[in-house]
C-alpha cells in the first residue's frame, strides 16, 4: 500500500527530512533528483540514522587520492558513522548489514512510499 | 613432544669482533670508522638505553672460546641447530638489527650493506640450513631499496628486516614505500621485529618513554601493534598486493582483540580512509604471520589457544626460538603449549607457506646441511 509523504517540490535536493507514517519514523532524502525513502532505524545500535550526514561517496584509487562520487548518496549515522548507500540500503564496510529501505515513485508530482513490500533488515 | 622438521624464524646471530665487519666496509668508510687514533674504532652498534638486569642473553650461550652470544657458528650448531631437526634457520641479527637507529643515515646505509654481505660470507656459507634476512637502513628508503635489489638473485636471503625507526611515523607511512616496492618486485617478505627504542626511534611506546627494561619488554607489542595498524591504515596492501608481513617478537595473544577494535573503527571511519577495499582483520588475515615467541602463557593453556583460534593460530603462527636471548623459547616448551594438531604446521610448515618455499627446497637434514 502507497503512502503519500508529500509533494516532490517540498523536498529539498540534498536534504532528509524525517516524518511519522504509521507510527514508524521514515526519512526521506531528495538526491540528485531521486527521492529515497530509509526506516529512521541503525541496524548497529538502533541509533536515529536519518539525523546523520547525507553527502556523495568518497572514494580513492590510492592512500590520499580522495575522489568524490556525487551520483551516490550516503548516510552516515549520527551514532558511529557507520555509512550506508541509500540506494540499496547497504553499508558500506560490510553488506550484510542494511538499512530498512522503501520503495518511492512520484506520480502527479506525489511522493509515494510503499510501507507493506520494504526490504528485508538485516540486523547484526 | 614434536620431533618433526622445524623451521625457526628468529636466530640471532652477532659479530665476534667489530674487526670482522671492518672487511666488509668500503676502504673509505673503514678510514672513517677506523683511523680515529687513540680513540679506536667508532661505535658500531646501536645500544638501547635500557640494560637487563640478567644482560640480554642466555648466560649458556657465550661460546667456549670467546666473544659475544651468537657470534660463534659451532656453538649455536650445538645448542640450537642440532638439538632437533631444524631444517632452516632464519638469522635476524643481534645488536646490528638495529642499524635504522643511527643517526646518520649514510653511515647506516653502508653499515647496512656490510652487514649482509657478512652474513652471507660468515654465515650462510657455514650451513645450508641458515637463511639470512635483508637488513636495511630505512633511514635512506630508496638506497634501502636498491640494497634488497642487490640480493634479488640470492635465494637464502629471504626476508627484509625492520627493527628502528628513523622518522618520527610508524612502519606503514609512504616514506617507507620504496622498501615494499622493492621487497614486493623480489618476492621477498617484510619482517617487523620487536624491539626498538633509543637513537632515532620515536617513544619507545605510544604513552611516552618508559624507565625501566621490565616496562619495555612488557610492552613491546605495542610498538609492532602500532606499525601493523600503520601499515594497513596506509593501504600498504592494496598498493603492493603481494607483499607478505612477519611480527618477530611480539607475542600474538594481543592480535584477537585488537582486530576486533580495528573492524570496528573501520565500520564508523570508512570515510577517512576510502582506500580500503575489505575489513582490517581481512588484511591481516592474507597478508600477516606471527612467530611464536614470546608465546603468551594463559593460566589455563586452552585460554590462549582459544585466543589463537580466533587469528587462525594454526595457519598465522610460525615457530621461532629468538635464541640466544634470554627469553628465548625452547621448542619443547611452545611444543608442550600448542596443541598437537597445530605443531607440524606451526614448527614447519606455515613458514614453508609465509616464504614461499618448498620442503624440497631446504636441506633433508642435519647430516646433509654442511656445504
Amino acid at each position: 500500500m502507497s503512502t503519500d509523504v508529500g509533494a516532490f517540490a517540498e523536498f529539498t535536493d540534498g536534504r532528509m527530512c524525517v516524518i511519522g507514517v504509521g507510527g514508524r519514523e521514515i526519512g526521506i532524502a531528495r538526491w540528485n533528483g531521486t527521492v529515497y525513502a530509509v526506516s529512521n532505524r541503525c541496524p548497529h545500535q538502533n541509533g536515529p540514522v536519518c539525523a546523520g550526514i547525507l553527502s556523495g561517496r568518497l572514494t580513492a584509487g590510492a592512500p590520499g587520492q580522495l575522489e568524490l562520487d556525487a551520483e551516490v548518496p550516503i548516510l552516515a549515522c549520527p551514532w558511529h558513522g557507520w555509512e550506508f548507500d541509500l540506494r540499496t540500503g547497504k553499508a558500506l564496510h560490510d553488506l550484510r548489514h542494511r538499512l530498512h529501505i522503501f520503495p518511492v515513485r512520484v506520480e502527479n508530482g506525489r511522493t509515494l512510499v510503499d510501507l507493506g513490500t520494504a526490504s528485508k533488515v538485516a540486523m547484526g | 613432544m614434536y620431533r618433526g622438521p622445524v623451521i625457526d624464524c628468529d636466530v640471532h646471530h652477532a659479530r665476534a669482533t667489530d674487526e670482522e665487519l671492518l672487511e666488509y666496509l668500503s676502504p673509505a668508510w673503514r678510514v672513517y670508522v677506523s683511523d680515529r687514533g687513540p680513540a679506536g674504532i667508532m661505535p658500531l652498534t646501536v645500544q638501547d638505553g635500557l640494560p637487563n638486569p640478567h644482560g640480554f642473553m642466555r648466560a649458556d650461550t657465550y661460546p667456549p672460546t670467546g666473544g659475544p652470544a651468537g657470534s660463534d657458528f659451532a656453538t649455536m650448531r650445538r645448542q640450537l641447530l642440532d638439538r632437533a631437526d631444524v631444517r632452516r634457520a632464519v638469522l635476524t641479527f643481534g645488536d646490528d638489527s638495529h642499524v635504522a637507529g643511527h643517526h646518520n643515515p649514510y653511515f647506516a646505509t653502508e653499515l647496512a650493506r656490510a652487514l649482509n654481505d657478512w652474513s652471507i660470507d660468515r654465515w650462510l656459507s657455514a650451513d645450508l640450513r641458515l637463511a639470512s634476512s635483508i637488513i636495511v637502513a630505512s633511514q635512506l628508503p630508496d638506497h634501502a631499496a636498491a640494497e634488497i635489489r642487490r640480493h634479488a638473485d640470492n635465494p637464502r636471503m629471504v626476508q627484509v628486516m625492520l627493527v628502528d625507526n628513523p622518522f618520527n611515523y610508524p612502519f606503514g607511512h609512504p616514506v617507507f614505500h620504496p622498501i615494499y616496492q622493492a621487497a614486493e618486485e623480489t618476492g621477498r617478505p617484510i619482517a617487523i621485529h620487536g624491539g626498538a627504542g633509543g637513537w632515532t626511534n620515536p617513544a619507545s611506546t605510544g604513552g611516552g618513554n618508559v624507565n625501566l627494561y621490565f616496562e619495555a619488554h612488557t610492552l613491546w607489542p605495542q610498538v609492532v601493534m602500532t606499525h601493523l595498524v600503520s601499515f594497513i591504515s596506509h593501504g600498504v596492501f592494496d598498493k603492493f598486493p603481494g607483499l607478505r608481513l612477519l611480527l618477530i617478537e611480539a607475542g600474538s595473544a594481543w592480535l584477537p582483540s585488537l582486530l576486533w577494535r580495528f573492524d570496528a573503527e573501520y565500520k564508523g571511519l570508512r570515510r577517512e580512509v576510502p582506500w580500503l577495499k575489505r575489513l582490517p582483520s581481512e588484511y591481516v588475515s592474507e597478508h600477516v604471520w606471527l612467530t611464536t615467541q614470546p608465546l603468551e602463557t594463559s593460566p589455563k593453556r586452552d585460554q590462549v589457544i582459544e585466543l589463537l583460534s580466533w587469528i587462525g593460530g594454526d595457519r598465522k603462527l610460525v615457530y621461532s626460538s629468538d635464541y640466544p636471548h634470554w627469553d628465548a623459547d625452547e621448542l619443547s616448551h611452545v611444543s608442550s603449549r600448542l596443541p598437537e594438531a597445530w605443531h607440524r604446521r606451526v614448527f614447519f610448515e606455515n613458514a614453508l607457506e609465509f616464504y614461499g618455499w618448498t620442503a624440497a627446497d631446504l636441506p633433508a637434514s642435519a647430516a646433509m646441511a654442511e656445504t
